[in-house]
C-alpha cells in the first residue's frame, strides 16, 4: 500500500474497511527476505566461520607472505683480483643490504654460472685479476655483475644497486683524477627521492587493501552464487516464489544480510591491516565503506547473475569462479593497469574490483577524498546497477 | 597373486572408461579443462605485467631557465617516464598522485642553472607516489639512470670520451631483457594447472554423490583405491593434455623458451597433476554441504596457490612459518620446475627435490582419499 492510500484510509474512517492488500509492503517483504537469510546463515556455524574467521586468518597470513621489497639477494663474490681495494668495494657494495654475501671465489667467471644455475645465488659479482691495477694506472677497470634474470623485478633492484655504488664510485674517481690534473670538476647531479605516502616503500600497505578486495568479492560472489542455485535444487525457491515477493525485492533482501557481513569483515580486515602492517587510514573511514558498500553490491550481484543463469550449485560454482579469477587478476591488485597493453585496458574499466582497489588504496593510502575518487565511485554504483537490472530481468524471465 | 593384479587391473580400466564416457558424453568438461586455461593464459600474459611504460611525471620548474627545461626534457625523453605537463608546486603534485593521474614529479630548485654552470654537486629532487612501491622501485631506477646519464652529458665531450675509472658490466641470464612474461608464465600455467585439475574431480565426484550412483558402485566388487584411481585415471589424461597445451601456447605466444628436456617437463607436470587431481577427490569426498565445500575448497586453492607458490611474490621474502607452509603446497613446486626445465634448462640433477616432493604429496592425498572413502559407507 503506498503511503498516498495509507493517507486516504485515514482521511475517511467511516469509510468501509478496505480489502486487505494483496501484497505487503516492500519493507515488510524486505524484512521477511532478510530474516529468512540471515537465519539459514547464521545457524550454519560452518559458513559462518569461513565468512567471518577464515578471511581474518587469511588476511594475516598473506600480509605477510606478499612482500616484494627485495632484499638480501644471495649474492657470490668471486674476487681473482685480491687486493685491498677490491674486498673493499665487494664488502661495501653488500653493505646496504640489498646483497648477501652467499659465497666466494676466488677463480672470476666460470664460478659464477653454476653459482646461479644451481639457484642458490641471486647475482654473482665478478672482480678479474688485475682490476685494481687497472684502476689505478687509468686504463679503466672492468667488472661484471652477473644477475639471475628469471625475476625480473629482483633482477631491477639489484643490478640497480650494483649500478648505483659502482656509478658513484666511478664518478668520484673521475672527480678526484680532474681535481689532481688541476681542472675544475663538472657539475654533478644527484638525484634525491622523496616518496609520498608510503616512504620505506614497504608492500604490505599497498597489498593489504588488495587482498581485503580479494577476500571480500570470494566471500560474496561465491556465496551468493550458491544460494539461489541452491533453493532450486533443494526445490524451496517454488515456495518463495508463490508467496506475492517482488524478484528485485528477494534479490535485494537476500544481498542485504551478506553486505552486513562483509561490511563488518572489511572492519576486521582493515583493524588487522592498521595493527599489523602498518596500513594507514588517511582518508574518511564513512567514504571508505560507502565505496565498500558499493563494491559488495556489484559482487553480490554478480553472484546472483550468476545463480540466475545456472541449472545446479555444480555450475554456479563453475560461473563464480569463472568471474572471480580474471576479475582479480586483471584488477590492477598486483599489477599495475598501466601496464597492460592498450586493448586490454578498457576491459577493466567494467571490472568493480578494480575500481575498488583505487578506492581502498587512495582513501587508506593516499588519504583521496570524493573530489579526486568521483570516477571509481560513480563506476562502481553503474556497474552495481547494471548488474543488479540484469540479474531482475534475468530472474523475471526464469519466472515466465 | 599376478592373476589378482590383473582382476584389479581390468576394474580400473572398468571405472576409467565408465568415467572417460561421462566426458566424452558431457563435452563441457572437456572444453572447459581445455579452453578455459588457454584462454586465461593469454589474457593473463598479456594482462599480467610489471614491465612499465610511459610512467606519467610532471615537472616542477623553479628555475626556470633553458637549462632546467633541459634537463626535463633529458630525462622524460625517452618515454618510459613521461612528461605530463607542469604541476605548480608540490601539493599540487600530491593531488595528481591521489587522483592516480601522475606517478612521480621532477623538482627543479630555483638556482639550478647557475649551480650547474659553477660546477657544483646539483640535487635533483624526485617525489614519487610510493602508493604503489612496485611502480616506485621502477621510477626510482629509471630516474637515477637518467640523471647519471644527464651528468656525463653535462660532463663535455672530452671529459666524455675519457675512459671511465671504474666500469660495471651486468649481464643477465636467462632473460636478458628483463620481460616479466618469462617470469610470469611458467608461474601461470602451474596456477592454472593448480585451479582447474581440483575443479576437474571436485566437481565429477560430487555429482556422483548427488545422483546416488556412488552406492550402486560400492555395491560392486570393486574396492576404494581402484575407484579412485580409475576415476582419476581419464581425468590424468585430460590433465596431462592440457599441460603440454598450455606449455606449447607459452612457448608460441610468449617466445618462452624450452632450454631443459621436455622428458622432465612432461614428468613434473604429471605428478603434479596426481596431486591435484587427488586434493580435488579429497575435497569432494569429505564434503557434505556444497556451500561450504566451495568455501573452502576456494580459500584453501585459490589464493594459496596464487600467493604462496613463489608466482608473484618471491617466497625467500616470507617469513619462516610461511615458508614451512607453502612446502605443502604444490603449487610452489611445479612454479620452481618450470622456471627450472623453461628457463634455466636444469635437469633432474637440479629438480629432483621438486619431483619427489609432488611425488609425496600426490601419495599423501590419494591414500587420505581413500581411506575417507570407508568413513562414508560405514
Amino acid at each position: 500500500m503506498t503511503a498516498l492510500a495509507r493517507a486516504a484510509v485515514r482521511a475517511a474512517p467511516d469509510a468501509p474497511a478496505a480489502p486487505p492488500p494483496l501484497r505487503p509492503s516492500a519493507r515488510v517483504q524486505l524484512a521477511a527476505v532478510f530474516r529468512k537469510e540471515v537465519q539459514q546463515t547464521v545457524r550454519d556455524r560452518r559458513i559462518m566461520f569461513l565468512l567471518i574467521v577464515a578471511p581474518l586468518i587469511q588476511t594475516i597470513v598473506f600480509g605477510y607472505a606478499v612482500d616484494f621489497e627485495v632484499d638480501l639477494v644471495p649474492t657470490v663474490v668471486a674476487d681473482a683480483d685480491r687486493t685491498a681495494e677490491s674486498r673493499g668495494d665487494a664488502r661495501r657494495l653488500l653493505a646496504d643490504g640489498t646483497l648477501l654475501r652467499a659465497g666466494s671465489a676466488t677463480a672470476a667467471e666460470p664460478a659464477a654460472g653454476p653459482a646461479i644455475d644451481e639457484g642458490g645465488a641471486g647475482a654473482a659479482l665478478v672482480i678479474p685479476p688485475g682490476a685494481t691495477r687497472d684502476r689505478l694506472s687509468g686504463r679503466g677497470e672492468r667488472l661484471q655483475v652477473v644477475l639471475d634474470g628469471s625475476d625480473p623485478n629482483r633482477t631491477t633492484v639489484t643490478g640497480a644497486a650494483a649500478s648505483r655504488y659502482f656509478g658513484d664510485l666511478g664518478e668520484r674517481l673521475a672527480r678526484e683524477r680532474l681535481a689532481t690534473a688541476g681542472r675544475a670538476p663538472p657539475a654533478q647531479l644527484v638525484l634525491v627521492p622523496r616518496v609520498a605516502f608510503n616512504p620505506r616503500l614497504k608492500t604490505p600497505p599497498f597489498m593489504v587493501p588488495g587482498i581485503a578486495a580479494m577476500l571480500l568479492v570470494i566471500v560474496t560472489a561465491f556465496t551468493s552464487a550458491m544460494g539461489l542455485a541452491r533453493e532450486r535444487e533443494m526445490g524451496t525457491l517454488e515456495q518463495v516464489l508463490v508467496t506475492p515477493i517482488r524478484p528485485l525485492l528477494l534479490l535485494v533482501g537476500k544481498m542485504a544480510p551478506f553486505v552486513v557481513i562483509g561490511l563488518f569483515d572489511v572492519t576486521l580486515l582493515v583493524a588487522a591491516g592498521t595493527w599489523l602492517f602498518e596500513v594507514p587510514i588517511r582518508g574518511s573511514l564513512g567514504l571508505f565503506y560507502l565505496g565498500t558498500a558499493l563494491y559488495l553490491v556489484s559482487t553480490l550481484g554478480m553472484g546472483l547473475l550468476i545463480s540466475t543463469v545456472s541449472a545446479s550449485q555444480q555450475q554456479a560454482f563453475l560461473g563464480a569462479f569463472l568471474f572471480t579469477i580474471p576479475a582479480v587478476l586483471l584488477s590492477g591488485l598486483m599489477t599495475p593497469i598501466r601496464a597492460m597493453p592498450g586493448w586490454l585496458q578498457p576491459i577493466t574499466w567494467v571490472n568493480p574490483i578494480r575500481w575498488f582497489a583505487e578506492i581502498s588504496r587512495g582513501i587508506l593510502l593516499r588519504g583521496s577524498g570524493l573530489a579526486e575518487l568521483w570516477l571509481p565511485f560513480l563506476a562502481l554504483a553503474v556497474i552495481g546497477v547494471a548488474i543488479l537490472t540484469s540479474a531482475t530481468l534475468r530472474f523475471h524471465r526464469r519466472i515466465a | 597373486m599376478r592373476e589378482r593384479i590383473r582382476r584389479s587391473l581390468v576394474r580400473i580400466g572398468a571405472m576409467a572408461g565408465k568415467e572417460a564416457r561421462h566426458v566424452v558424453r558431457d563435452p563441457r568438461t572437456l572444453y572447459m579443462s581445455l579452453g578455459m586455461p588457454v584462454v586465461m593464459l593469454f589474457l593473463f600474459g598479456y594482462g599480467l605485467s610489471f614491465d612499465l611504460d610511459h610512467i606519467p611525471v610532471a615537472a616542477i620548474d623553479q628555475d626556470r631557465t633553458a637549462a632546467s627545461r633541459e634537463l626535463i626534457r633529458a630525462l622524460t625523453v625517452s618515454g618510459e617516464l613521461e612528461y605530463a605537463g607542469e604541476a605548480a608546486d608540490p601539493a599540487a603534485a600530491l593531488s595528481g598522485f591521489r587522483k592516480g593521474a601522475l606517478v612521480g614529479a621532477v623538482v627543479v630548485d630555483r638556482g639550478y642553472a647557475r649551480d650547474v654552470l659553477a660546477g657544483k654537486r646539483v640535487p635533483v629532487q624526485l617525489l614519487v607516489d610510493g602508493g604503489d612501491p612496485n611502480v616506485a622501485n621502477q621510477v626510482l631506477a629509471k630516474a637515477d639512470a637518467l640523471v647519471r646519464a644527464e651528468t656525463r652529458r653535462l660532463a663535455g665531450p672530452d671529459l666524455a670520451a675519457q675512459a671511465p675509472p671504474v666500469q660495471v658490466q651486468v649481464y643477465t641470464r636467462y632473460n636478458p631483457e628483463g620481460r616479466s612474461a618469462l617470469f610470469l608464465v611458467p608461474g601461470l600455467a602451474a596456477y592454472l594447472m593448480a585451479i582447474t585439475a581440483v575443479l576437474l574431480t571436485a566437481l565429477t565426484v560430487a555429482g556422483e554423490w548427488e545422483r546416488g550412483s556412488m552406492e550402486q558402485l560400492f555395491a560392486s566388487p570393486i574396492g576404494r583405491l581402484e575407484i579412485v584411481l580409475g576415476k582419476l585415471l581419464p581425468y590424468l589424461v585430460i590433465g596431462l593434455l592440457e599441460f603440454l597445451l598450455v606449455v606449447a601456447f607459452g612457448m608460441t605466444a610468449f617466445d618462452l623458451p624450452l632450454r631443459g628436456s621436455g622428458l622432465v617437463l612432461t614428468l613434473l607436470g604429471f605428478t603434479f597433476l596426481v596431486g591435484m587431481l587427488g586434493q580435488g577427490l579429497l575435497v569432494s569426498v569429505i564434503a557434505k554441504n556444497q556451500t561450504v565445500a566451495t568455501q573452502a575448497g576456494m580459500l584453501s586453492s585459490l589464493l594459496p596457490s596464487l600467493l604462496l607458490s613463489g608466482m608473484i611474490f618471491p617466497l625467500e621474502n616470507m617469513p619462516l612459518p610461511l615458508r614451512a607452509l607453502s612446502r605443502v603446497i604444490p603449487a610452489r613446486y611445479l612454479v620452481h620446475g618450470l622456471r627450472g626445465v623453461l628457463l634455466k634448462g636444469n635437469g633432474l640433477a637440479l629438480l629432483w627435490p621438486d619431483l619427489l616432493a609432488q611425488v609425496l604429496f600426490a601419495a599423501a592425498v590419494i591414500a587420505l582419499a581413500t581411506l575417507r572413502f570407508r568413513r562414508r559407507l560405514a
